[in-house]
């Protein structure tokens, strides 16, 4: 009836959890333990079976427009100049349009149906339109953060506290990575020519989680990752010889010291040395065929490009890394939203339909899932010929595994201010992506400073189910 | 079922609740204990709902007090045994099965046991008056020891072991002990001379000598310092955005030199948080205040400066609860607390002492957010308010740079003519310059302004530039503000022009002109002068880039372009201030130096002079500005705000006072004075730590309690919380793990301590005179820290966790340390103390993120390079990847607790990041031994004071023949590895060299380098 030596074992293992240096408690034992642990029975916030093996992240950053993109509003076209009514922003947040007269701005681009669906999407991104009957348009979404920075850090990490993980870094940590010779979470950035704002580290750092889950930014000058580089005059057999000879005196160590922490340095050297060839393997990308290369607007491979770090993003979706994050700096529209939309969409369009259509094409994009869109959305008010930041609504897409196509979600009201019909919140985003990976999200918990923290938040949040196949 | 007396479930039930007593032996059942045993258990599984927070609390039922569900003696008739055991899925079942909490049937049987005893509540153990607890005798075994004494802490700590019938380890060899204390100590390793001499030192009192050695050692200082910023979160930018540069370094040094000086904590606590409340603030003081300025800050446009100033706000509170209380606070931002009795109310209630600080939301005047206090504020500007400080650094640089100077220019022969024409000049130009003659400038509007002069005296190394007042005014009447932009040419017989270089201006007096937060060097490329300025005459004196000879028929042409001025009027000199920022030349017994200066007589020297004069201009004169905390005219008014929503401006005000579940003496301030649930409710409430009525003598009626009340409570000698929570930091930094190891939160979801009257000892000892270098000497001369790290079969069996101490915790080194240690074994290290921040090498490229401004990273190419980590540029959003690999936090938020990770960046920056490859050729160069095996044993013994043991010797050895034969087959490639990084090459054997070279790398990517045993 009741294993006394079982439970004294499963206390030793959860004090060890709770007691270790970072206070990592609880669940996700795989990650912490390695193999060794993962045999054991699934974890308790393993939920019904995973759709989804990746997630690929294209975050335009800076904040599309909705209303040039994804959210078609005629009756902000009509209203186009007039006083904005301020029955819909009284007492709301505002960022560069404080204290200043609010007018109808009338969307900039002109809107079509595409695909048997007919979703209705803007002109500007025709590339992603001819994609309609494969994505999901979300046009509700909320966020709470109206600037750059914390939106971001909130879009990432479901919270407004820093040193909190990001959603790379949490689902890292719950299912590890199937490479094992690159790092399971890997983040690209590029710049446009317009509308760029800074992006920092924090997006991607894996906050109270050992930094083994924090995500490594792919870097366009120099090494690739930092320092995987041998150093100058240190040929590879050199090195071979370095690290062998290290990992033989580390051996000897580990026979006289009774420090597990020994062992797993000597197997970090083994994959460090792995990674200095795979990852000059993963960016040379001399292998691509033209063909490919022409699929993605690619004239450079490697030019830190939004196209080439598509590319690259598919590349490392071949080789079993978990979550993928492209950054793209180029959105933020406070001044001649119409052109910079043109110029947004030159950098993105294209490359965005080829990533999911070369991931079809190769059978990919069944497992993974494609999430495109910003930290927040704008506001339909102008800002002289631009437009401010926007919390209240925007607008993502989703493709891939689980995502059923060809549907829009939700809807904002009649002028685009206000997410009003299925609001999804970017704790719901966060729930319906660890479902799609197999995690019951309200079980995914990690104790930190005596609180279990979630990805999800503390609020109630909700699976989007009606956007899944 | 419900039978308690049984011996095996006492055990187990025990074994459940203490990690370290799971393998305790059988013997009498203990007493369950609620602090021990029941609260965490409560805790964890029931205060979400039953617990201190009203707004979620259900069915009006609190388990953290005494309460209807649980009859004292009683199980049967207590509802919560009912409950608990109903059957899973059932309605009534606890807790329920939505709440994905569950108990074990073990966690039940001790439920119901404590029920059984009588269900004794006592007040969360971190609240509790300090114990005053006696070291138990020292159990017999105790001949271990050897002749080292044993002390205090080895009494609590043996009493206990011998109670677990553990023994414990012996006491680590010599070698490895001076390792251990000078790597937790002043983390640098020892010196091969200072582990010799230790060694052979018998005496006595040898480890004592050392131990108070390394405590009186600069470094100490720079190792203390380390957890106490990340406290803090001390960083080099404010983080948001654009992370722009902050200046605050001054206060990091600040913080070294308190440890190093080792200032009592309780005066370290009032100078941080209200230096600049003490009567007549030194710059010291104030320095000591940029502790309040050191949250995260915004220049983005369109942030809302409410939500800003709320923001920071709240860090501050969350820096405060945890430096000082050891709490997390940061839920009670939104709502109660849900598992300590700390409410939103005294959230808002602490936040409000910082009220006053003077910060803005957004730190710039934008159109959207208008700020008239930073009219003018661009990205490039500093974070105000900011006061200038002496840096002794910088005074000790700019001495050495002059020392420098003089050395380099001594040797040199003075010309005789030259020194004969120069007393001739000064007889005609006392003061050293001879002057044009006064131009003033008319017309109503801004020209240029050109004018040539030809000076007796033909070699000129100065220019003069003075700004006469016309009227009472530097300015063209109407005119508030000048920006001067001198440019000088030698104007030719021809009508032709040549330009004359500028390598730097010093002023009278002058704006600053700002560039990423830092005032630019000098007025050279502008000088700004205001209209409180333009009152009086000011001079700016001009160094020209090499002295110069005026032909026959030449003159020197000035031009003012665009010009405000009313008058000026031009003068040259062929001598230059000694001091670059000084305005005066020397008027007598001239040195070789001035010659040298003036004369640029040989070519090289005067390159060199002049490079060692740009690092004094560098120095700023020894003075460096740096934020602190001013008091705003009007505090921001705190509200107790729903939810943390900043936009609300009904929610009831928050007025400064201390969390009402520690109520203080010097609070008149605060209502009410409730001894909550921290006192486990109504039964201990008249033990409150605190005397019940005291007032602080002299506060009107509706006077705020400020910042120095509040670090007044926190170092009040019954608050029991501080002493605790210090030393609680000080054990983990010294034994690996917190007595209580839950350091970031010693609240109700936090750990118990391991050995609580230990820590209450340790804590009263504290505060007997708050002397930080007294409590850190007492843990390292324990017995306890002296151990060997080597654990027995049946320690790690019966304490995996090392939870009683048998034996020594063994520690990977924290990322500064990782650094300094290698650049110390290859004696690469600059031991200089503070300073600005240092930029070693870093990958190019790393900062393309960043704007606002844009970023780039210009790593040193001086002696900074090799700068101890704990001076590394702290840039918040990218921090140098070596820090960030090996687990530095970013310093965001508050952090006592650095992860310990084991990664395969660590691996590829210790073999490839050419501060590492550097360390390793310098340390090769550096060899005196002259046969391989004498090589090998210096590199161990500078590198883990140890001699190479035989199998790795030959390990070694073997390794070395391979490298040797690697390298002589392609010494093109010796050459490349024996160029990286900034220390001069060495010369010789290049193939030789690499191999060594591949040897030290080797050692220095050894897990046992990087590790304290």
């Amino acid at each position: 009836m009741f294993d006394e030596q079982e439970f004294v074992r499963s206390v030793n293992r959860r004090t060890f959890l709770k007691q270790s240096a970072y206070g990592v408690g609880g669940l996700a034992l795989g990650a912490l333990l390695g193999r060794e642990a993962q045999a054991q029975s699934s974890p308790a916030w393993r939920g019904a079976g995973g759709r989804i093996k990746r997630v690929i992240h294209l975050c335009m950053a800076g904040g599309p427009s909705h209303l040039e993109t994804f959210d078609w509003k005629p009756k902000l076209r009509e209203l186009h100049g007039q006083p904005f009514p301020a029955s819909f922003t009284k007492g709301q947040q505002l960022a560069q349009l404080q204290n200043t007269v609010l007018k109808a701005f009338g969307p900039q681009h002109e809107f079509v149906r595409y695909g048997k669906s007919g979703l209705e999407l803007s002109s500007a991104l025709p590339m992603i339109g001819s994609l309609a009957d494969e994505i999901c348009v979300v046009k509700s979404m909320v966020t709470e953060q109206i600037n750059h920075d914390t939106a971001h850090a909130f879009m990432n990490s479901g919270s407004i506290l820093k040193s909190r993980p990001s959603m790379g870094s949490w689902v890292l940590y719950g299912l590890g990575a199937t490479t094992q010779n690159l790092p399971g979470f890997i983040v690209l950035t590029s710049q446009g020519r317009g509308g760029a704002q800074p992006v920092s580290a924090r997006q991607w750092s894996s906050g109270f989680l050992p930094s083994k889950f924090q995500g490594v930014q792919l870097q366009t000058r120099g090494d690739a990752v930092h320092f995987v580089g041998s150093p100058e005059g240190v040929c590879q057999s050199t090195q071979r010889l370095v690290v062998e000879e290290i990992a033989r005196l580390n051996g000897m160590l580990a026979a006289e010291k009774t420090d597990p922490e020994i062992a797993t340095r000597i197997a970090q050297y083994e994959l460090a040395f792995k990674m200095q060839a795979s990852v000059p393997e993963l960016t040379e990308m001399g292998n691509e065929t033209q063909a490919t290369l022409d699929l993605y607007g690619v004239k450079k491979p490697g030019d830190g490009t939004f196209a080439s770090n598509c590319l690259l993003a598919r590349r490392l979706a071949e080789r079993g890394v978990r979550f993928i994050q492209l950054y793209h700096r180029g959105w933020d529209h406070h001044g001649g939203v119409k052109n910079a939309i043109t110029q947004a969409a030159v950098e993105c369009d294209r490359a965005s339909w080829a990533l999911i259509t070369d991931l079809k094409q190769r059978g990919m994009l069944d497992d993974t899932l494609i999430i495109w869109g910003g930290e927040f959305g704008r506001t339909p008010m102008g800002q002289g010929d631009g437009r401010d930041h926007h919390i209240n609504a925007f607008s993502i897409f989703m493709a891939g595994g689980g995502i059923k196509g060809g549907t829009t979600y939700g809807n904002t009201d009649e002028l685009g201010y206000k997410s009003v019909e299925n609001v999804v919140s970017v704790h719901d985003l966060h729930a319906t992506m660890l479902h799609l990976f197999g995690i019951d999200h309200e079980r995914f918990s990690i104790k930190f400073q005596g609180l279990d923290a979630k990805l999800s938040g503390v609020e109630p949040a909700r699976v989007v189910k009606d956007i899944l196949a | 079922m419900i039978s308690l007396s049984h011996g095996k479930l006492a055990v187990l039930a025990l074994a459940s609740l203490m990690s370290f007593a799971a393998f305790a032996a059988p013997q009498k059942p203990e007493r369950v204990r609620f602090n021990r045993d029941i609260r965490p258990l409560l805790s964890d599984n029931c205060f979400a709902c039953h617990g201190p927070d009203k707004n979620k609390r259900v069915a009006n039922l609190r388990l953290d007090q005494p309460n209807k569900s649980i009859v004292p003696g009683d199980i049967l008739g207590s509802e919560l045994v009912r409950r608990i055991n109903q059957p899973e899925g059932d309605r009534l079942q606890m807790p329920p099965s939505y709440s994905h909490k569950a108990l074990t049937a073990a966690q039940k049987r001790l439920l119901m046991r404590w029920i059984g005893e009588g269900a004794k509540y006592e007040g969360h153990w971190a609240w509790q008056a300090l114990l005053p607890s006696l070291p138990p005798p020292l159990p017999p075994d105790n001949g271990r020891e050897g002749s080292q004494k044993t002390s205090g802490v080895d009494a609590f700590i043996r009493a206990r072991l011998a109670k677990e019938r553990l023994a414990p380890a012996p006491v680590a060899d010599k070698a490895t002990l001076i390792r251990r204390v000078s790597l937790d100590l002043t983390g640098l390793p020892p010196t091969q001379e200072q582990v010799t001499a230790f060694v052979a030192n018998t005496r006595p009192d040898a480890y004592e000598k050392l131990v108070d050695a390394l405590l009186a050692s600069a470094a100490y200082g720079e190792r203390m310092a380390v957890p106490w910023l990340d406290l803090v979160r001390y960083a080099d930018t404010v983080g948001y955005h654009g992370d722009q540069n902050m200046n605050a370094w001054a206060y990091r040094d600040w913080v070294i030199e308190a440890f190093n000086t080792n200032m009592p904590f309780d005066r370290f606590t009032r100078e941080q948080l209200a230096g600049d409340l003490l009567p007549n603030p030194t710059p010291s003081q104030l320095t000591a205040t940029c502790f309040n300025r050191l949250n995260m800050v915004t220049r983005e446009g369109g942030a809302q400066p409410k939500e800003y100033l709320h923001k920071y706000a709240t860090d501050r509170v969350r820096t405060v609860g945890m430096a000082w209380m050891g709490m997390t606070t940061g839920c009670a931002e939104c709502h109660d607390h849900k598992y300590d009795p700390f409410t939103q109310r005294d959230f808002y209630a602490l936040a409000a002492y910082f009220a006053d600080v003077k910060q803005w939301g957004v730190y710039a005047d934008y159109g959207y957010t208008p700020n008239p206090d930073l009219r003018g504020v661009n990205n490039d500007y500093p974070f105000f308010p900011e006061i200038t400080v002496e840096s002794k650094y910088l005074k000790a640089q700019i001495a050495q740079k002059q020392r420098e100077i003089e050395t380099l220019a001594a040797p040199l022969l003075v010309s005789q003519s030259w020194l004969g024409e120069l007393n001739a000049y000064v007889q005609a130009n006392s003061d050293g310059w001879e002057s044009d003659e006064r131009v003033v400038l008319t017309g109503n509007k801004a020209a240029d302004a050109v004018r040539e002069f030809s000076p007796k005296v033909r070699q000129l190394a100065s220019v003069r530039l003075e700004l006469l007042p016309v009227e009472k005014s530097l300015f063209r009447k109407g005119v508030r503000s000048e920006t001067v932009n001198l440019s000088l040419a030698i104007l030719g017989k021809d009508g032709k022009t040549r330009p004359v270089a500028i390598r730097h201006a010093a002023a009278s007096a002058f704006e600053p002109i700002y560039r990423n937060s830092f005032a630019v060097l000098g007025v050279h490329r502008g000088w700004k002068l205001a209209d409180t300025q333009a009152g009086s005459s000011q001079a700016a004196v001009y160094r020209l880039e090499k002295p110069i000879i005026l032909a026959e028929g030449e003159s020197l042409r000035a031009t003012l372009p665009n010009c405000d001025l009313a008058c000026f009027r031009l003068s040259t000199s062929p001598l230059v201030p000694r001091d670059p920022d000084g305005l005066t030349l020397p008027d007598k017994a001239l040195t070789p130096r001035d010659y040298l200066l003036a004369t640029a007589s040989d070519a090289d020297l005067f390159a060199k002079a002049r490079g060692l004069e740009a690092e004094i201009i560098n120095s700023r004169s020894g003075r460096t500005p740096v934020m602190v905390t001013e008091r705003a005219k009007t505090p921001l008014i705190m509200r107790v705000v729903p939810r943390g929503n900043w936009q609300d401006e009904t929610a009831p005000v928050a007025n400064p006072a201390t969390p009402r579940f520690l109520t203080s003496p010097s609070q008149p301030s605060s209502p009410g004075r409730s001894f909550v649930a921290g006192k486990g409710g109504s039964q201990r409430a008249d033990s409150s730590p605190f005397p019940k009525e005291e007032r602080l003598p002299g506060r009107g009626v509706g006077e705020r309690s400020t910042r120095l009340e509040l670090a007044n409570w926190l170092m009040d000698k019954n608050n029991p919380l501080t002493a605790r929570v210090f030393v609680n930091r000080l054990w983990k930094h010294f034994f690996g793990v917190g007595l209580s190891a839950s350091v970031e939160d010693v609240g109700g979801q936090g750990e118990p301590p391991s050995h609580p009257e230990l820590l209450d000892w340790l804590a009263r000892d504290f505060q007997k005179d708050w002397n930080i270098k007294r409590v850190v000497k007492q843990l390292v001369l324990s017995g306890t820290y002296r151990q060997s790290s080597k654990s027995s079969a049946l320690q790690r069996s019966r304490d995996p966790q090392n939870r009683l101490l048998a034996s020594q915790n063994p520690r990977r080194l924290e990322a500064e340390f990782v650094r300094d240690n290698a650049l110390a074994i290859a004696g690469l290290l600059n031991k200089s103390l503070g300073g600005p921040p240092a930029k070693p090498y870093q990958p190019a490229g790393y900062y393309a993120p960043l704007q606002f401004p844009d970023r780039d990273y210009a790593s040193d190419t001086n002696g900074s390079q090799w700068r101890r980590g704990v001076y590394m540029h702290w840039q918040r959003t990218f921090l140098h990847p070596m820090l960030a690999s090996f687990d530095a936090p970013n310093r965001d938020e508050p952090s006592c607790t650095r992860t310990q990770a084991n990664t395969p960046q660590q691996a590829l920056t210790l073999l490839n990041d050419p501060e590492f490859v550097e360390a390793a050729r310098v340390l090769a160069a550096s060899l005196k031994g002259k046969t391989d095996d004498a090589k090998l044993l210096e590199i161990y013994q500078r590198a883990l004071a140890r001699s190479p043991k035989p199998q790795e010797k030959a390990s070694l050895l073997a390794f070395l023949a391979k490298v040797r034969t690697e390298y002589a087959a392609r010494p093109d490639d010796a050459t490349k590895l024996l160029a990286i990084g900034l220390a001069p090459t060495p010369t010789g054997n290049a193939p030789e060299l690499a191999a060594w070279t591949s040897v030290c790398r080797v050692v220095l990517n050894l897990h046992e380098t990087i590790t304290r045993y």
